[in-house]
């Protein structure tokens, strides 16, 4: 138990707290939504749901993140060089680059949802959901230190 | 009129699909998603333990079988003009099956194979059910003209239940050596010749009309009766004689299926006559039939003139022909035809779909047939990637069109409903970060640098081995080599250019930036000890390279092919892996895919007095040491050669048969018989019967006699015998392990005899392979009572074997108990010379990993070395 056990545990919490956070949401907030309320009353719910969750998101999920995981990947000796070589460096880049898209779709969707396009927005949300999975994927395969 | 009633709803339908239609839909998404997943497993080699077995069964049991369930009931259904089956029972099995395949697929990969196998069960049992199924229209519908297509149906399904069973059987790791060769070979036939290809020609008796949109041929049900009854014939001598090894019985079962085959073709080429295909599912359908007819051939002359043993090896070149020529095609070209008419939505849809899942379908059909003989044939390496790319492109175009044409089918206006989607894209941006991630193999013992600038390589320490151990580069690179200890002891990498890294502790990294490449560079980590063990590495200027491949040619007169062999690559084109020194054996490095350790698990004697067995001598390519393979004399396929055990006074006939190149012959030195006549050395093609009563107890050598025998034996020709003391107690484990020697090299090359005289050997092995019990350990519990009989095979050294962690409570050498249970002293060694034998037996205290050694440490290190892995009781 050192420090960067800390840090490790926070980083997995903070990505605990997102991805739990959207299939929470998807999973069990939409559903009875749909089913308990009317129209409007559901489109207030969710659009507020959904401002609270991208304002976490901004201020608190992604600076933990990011703090987190440049330290640690600077207390492993990744260096941008080593991010291309194949095995660890490479599932690294990889998690990164599907975390930015995931981070990219995520900003769409409350832009098409602001700009009332329902439907984009809930592929958008899928998306990002099935992306974050994906990068719990891609984290669970990096080799632990 | 053609037989239009095979497909459904297409003429007329202008209400909303029926919920028929969307039941296949969603069926037919399940097969769409299963070759997706084929493409994926076929783009991502080397993600799991056996890519290419992955392939295979996720192709031809996951989008193949769940095909043949979903649409062979369906046309049954249509072409006997009875109700379809109840939905529900339909949606039970199709569910099981794919439960049942996902099984499978988990248990061979990664899991326990109980799971497999229990997969593998259930995949039988579902297809018997649906049999039963179609049986049961059969015999409700009044008699039509379509009725001899059930009993191909029938049939196939029959070869599956077989095929099936048998791949259970491999799952289960039953049978050793050629037994398994001959199962995994019955299987193979069996599932792709009778479960896929009945199927397929039962289907296009009808299908085929269809598709050409012309009559049925008059000489259909004729051909199709005589057809099938040949078909079953041909498999029916085929599939036994495959099992036992009759070579030319199951040559003359193939050429009874191959004249099934053409009476079956033959209506479909009489309807052909009369109307050219003109339609991508037609030319599509087509080709894959002609791949099916030269796949067939092609297996005629390869069982013809290869042995059973060696029938999966030599198969090899057949399986993209049968898989991405027959299978791929005629399952892609019959949904583009039939993916339409399910899609429904009336006569405008039917038309849409149709022209959208035959988009660019002429460069489709084209790529795919180009890139099948790229695949079969040894091209060289960049013609087989191409091959990989013209095969795999058009199936992805077929999945992006028909994911593309279901989407739309959810939503009649032609928009894409918003969920599905998302999750698509998802999937994508995933699947494209995991192959982005796995890209490049990581820790191959050779690395090749591409002349460019810069290029920082990952170095690890691990194993006593340095990874890659050789750098190719170009001379002038600026190479930046992070180093990283991967090992849990200290290590470190000094170069001959004076760059080093400090002294790492496990898991720590450092970098060396070295001078742009001038000469050769030589590197070892300096503790004592480590650059002997192999710890070295060597960086190769590009130039340069080339003359130090030839220098290591040269070095292959002593090492024989051994460094050629060794990747089992030689001749592909591909890089192989370099060796750096002779003594490079490396028991860290992971054994080949598809590797199957000797099975050490001893089951107590068969009943009755008398034992008869048959010992073939073989020349086998084994697996010797990890990634290393050799060609290998063997009895029976293995070494040692197969355990032979009995109780005091048991009769043993063996039938010595030589399937060799050169005499033989065998001694046991169970027995007690005058030498003259049974230990004689028999030449190739003949046989002998050696029989002895094993009048006492003991665990004896048996190995070849002829000379010099200490070639014949350092080849593989050894093996135990078992009989038991009177009175053995039984135990909860019993394994037996046979020590022998490794020496690289071909069995006959030159300079192996005085090495074996000067008793060099490259390494030592536990059952034929070193440190194989470390990849696949052996497994107990804890508290249970265990009993390894070991054996010293030889030819030159014996063993003093050792269990790390446990004393030995009983100890029995040559015929006697040492020790026995209950007395105050334990043991910690058990001692045999070469050739003798005994038991030691101990109860493992607690969970953990138990290493097994010859504490003759270098000889433990040079891979007389393997694992208990005893888990919780
Ligand atoms: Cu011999």
């Amino acid at each position: 138990m050192t420090w960067w056990s800390v840090i490790r545990f926070l980083h997995v919490l903070g990505a605990a707290l997102w991805v739990g956070g959207q299939l929470a949401v998807s999973l069990i907030l939409l559903p009875l939504a749909r089913r308990l309320l009317d129209a409007e009353r559901r489109a207030a719910v969710l659009s507020a749901v959904g401002r609270r969750f991208g304002l976490f998101t901004v201020t608190a999920f992604l600076p933990l993140q990011l703090v987190t995981g440049v330290a640690m990947a600077a207390h492993k000796g990744v260096t941008w060089t080593s991010l291309a070589q194949p095995g660890y460096g490479r599932i690294l880049a990889a998690k990164l680059l599907l975390f930015c898209a995931v981070m990219l779709t995520a900003g769409l969707h409350g832009w098409a949802s602001g700009t009332g396009r329902p439907a984009a927005a809930r592929a958008l949300a899928t998306a990002a959901l099935v992306g974050s999975l994906g990068v719990v994927l891609l984290a669970t395969a990096l080799p632990g230190t | 009129m053609g037989p239009v009633t095979v497909t459904i709803g297409k003429k007329g339908d202008t209400e909303p699909p029926p919920p028929r239609a969307s039941w296949h839909l969603r069926a037919n998404a399940i097969v769409v998603a299963w070759i997706a997943l084929a493409i994926a497993a076929a783009v991502s080699p080397g993600v799991l333990p056996a890519p290419r077995w992955l392939v295979i069964h996720v192709f031809l049991l996951g989008a193949v079988t769940t095909a043949i369930v979903i649409w062979s009931e369906h046309f049954a259904a249509a072409l006997l003009r009875v109700g379809a089956p109840e939905r529900r029972w339909s949606i039970t099995r199709l569910a099981t099956l794919n439960a049942a395949t996902v099984a499978v697929l988990y248990g061979v990969a990664v899991g326990p194979w109980p799971v497999a196998a229990a997969g593998a069960a259930a995949v039988v049992g579902v297809v018997v059910w649906h049999a039963t199924v179609l049986a049961g229209m059969l015999k409700r519908a009044l008699p039509g003209p379509f009725g001899h297509v059930i009993g191909w149906y029938l049939a196939a399904a029959g070869a599956l239940a077989v095929g099936g069973a048998l791949g259970g059987l491999l799952a289960a790791h039953v049978g050793n050596g050629p037994m398994y060769e001959r199962l995994h070979a019955a299987h193979a036939e069996t599932n792709l010749f009778g479960w896929v290809a009945l199927t397929v020609l039962g289907t296009l008796f009808t299908l085929w009309p269809t598709v050409l949109r012309a009559r049925l041929s008059p000489l259909t049900r004729r051909c199709s009766r005589l057809a099938l009854r040949l078909a079953v014939a041909g498999l029916g001598l085929m599939l036994p004689s495959l099992l036992l090894g009759l070579r030319w019985v199951a040559v003359a079962g193939l050429a009874v299926y191959l004249a099934a085959a053409a009476v079956a073709l033959t209506p479909l080429a009489e309807t052909l006559r009369r109307r050219r295909p003109h339609t991508g599912a037609a030319w599509t359908l087509g080709a894959g039939v002609a791949w099916f007819g030269i796949a067939l051939i092609t297996d005629l002359v390869l069982v013809a003139i290869r042995t059973a043993d060696d029938l999966p090896a030599a198969l090899e070149p057949l399986l993209p022909l049968v898989l991405a020529g027959f299978a791929a095609q005629v399952l892609l070209g019959s949904l583009m035809h039939l993916l339409p008419a399910v899609l429904g939505g009336g006569p405008a849809r039917f038309k849409q779909n149709a022209a959208l899942l035959e988009r660019g379908w002429p460069y489709r059909l084209a790529a795919a047939n180009l890139g099948v003989p790229l695949l079969s044939l040894p091209v060289p390496e960049p013609l087989g990637l191409l091959g990989w790319a013209l095969v795999l492109a058009p199936a992805v175009a077929f999945v992006a069109l028909a994911v593309t044409a279901l989407l739309l089918a959810r939503h009649p206006q032609g928009r894409v409903s918003p969920a599905p989607l998302g999750v698509v894209v998802g999937c994508l941006l995933t699947a494209a970060a995991v192959a982005v991630a796995m890209s490049g193999g990581a820790g191959s013992a050779r690395l090749d640098v591409v002349p460019g600038a810069q290029r920082t390589v990952e170095v690890t320490l691990a194993a006593m081995r340095v990874r890659p151990a050789v750098v190719n580069a170009p001379s002038g690179a600026r190479l930046t080599l992070r180093v990283t200890n991967a090992d849990a002891q200290r290590h470190d990498l000094r170069l001959s250019t004076g760059d080093r890294t400090p002294m790492l502790a496990p898991g720590e990294t450092a970098v060396l930036k070295l001078a742009p490449l001038a000469g050769p560079v030589e590197g070892a980590c300096t503790v004592a000890g480590h650059k002997a063990a192999g710890m070295t590495m060597r960086i190769v200027p590009a130039p340069a390279a080339a003359s130090a491949e030839s220098s290591y040619a040269g070095h292959s007169q002593h090492m024989g092919h051994a460094g050629m062999d060794l990747s089992g690559t030689a001749g592909t084109g591909q890089p192989s892996i370099a060796r750096p020194e002779a003594t490079a054996l490396d028991p860290g490095a992971p054994m080949s895919a598809g590797w199957t350790p000797y099975d050490a698990t001893l089951k107590p004697a068969a009943g009755g007095k008398e034992h008869r067995v048959e010992i073939r001598v073989k020349e086998t390519d084994l697996e010797v040491a990890p990634g290393v393979r050799r060609r290998m004399w063997t009895f029976d396929g293995s070494v040692p050669g197969p355990t032979l055990r009995g109780r005091v006074g048991d009769v043993f006939v063996v039938t010595f048969v030589n399937d060799g190149t050169i005499g033989h012959g065998i001694d046991f030195h169970a027995g007690a018989v005058a030498p003259d006549g049974p230990m004689r050395t028999i030449d190739p093609g003949q046989r002998l019967t050696y029989r002895f009563r094993a009048d006492r107890a003991g665990a004896w050598l048996y190995h070849c006699s002829t000379m010099p025998m200490s070639l014949h034996i350092a080849n593989g020709m050894y093996g135990a015998v078992v009989i038991d003391p009177p009175d053995l107690p039984t135990v909860d484990r019993e394994f037996v392990l046979v020590q022998g020697e490794l020496y690289l090299g071909r069995p006959d090359q030159d300079d192996l005899g005085s090495r074996i005289l000067e008793g060099r050997p490259d390494g030592w092995m536990f059952n034929g392979t070193a440190a194989g019990y470390d990849h696949a350990p052996l497994t107990a519990e804890a508290g249970e009572r265990v009993r390894i009989w070991v054996v010293a095979g030889g030819p030159g050294t014996g063993t003093a074997f050792h269990v790390v962690g446990v004393p030995f409570d009983t100890v029995y050498k040559e015929g006697a108990y040492l020790l026995k249970r209950g007395d105050p002293g334990g043991a910690q060694v058990l001692d045999l010379a070469p050739a003798q034998g005994g038991f030691a037996e101990l109860v493992f205290p607690e969970p953990g990993h138990y290493p097994f050694v010859d504490h003759t440490m270098p000889r433990a290190e040079a891979g007389a070395h393997g694992l208990f892995a005893v888990s919780a009781p």
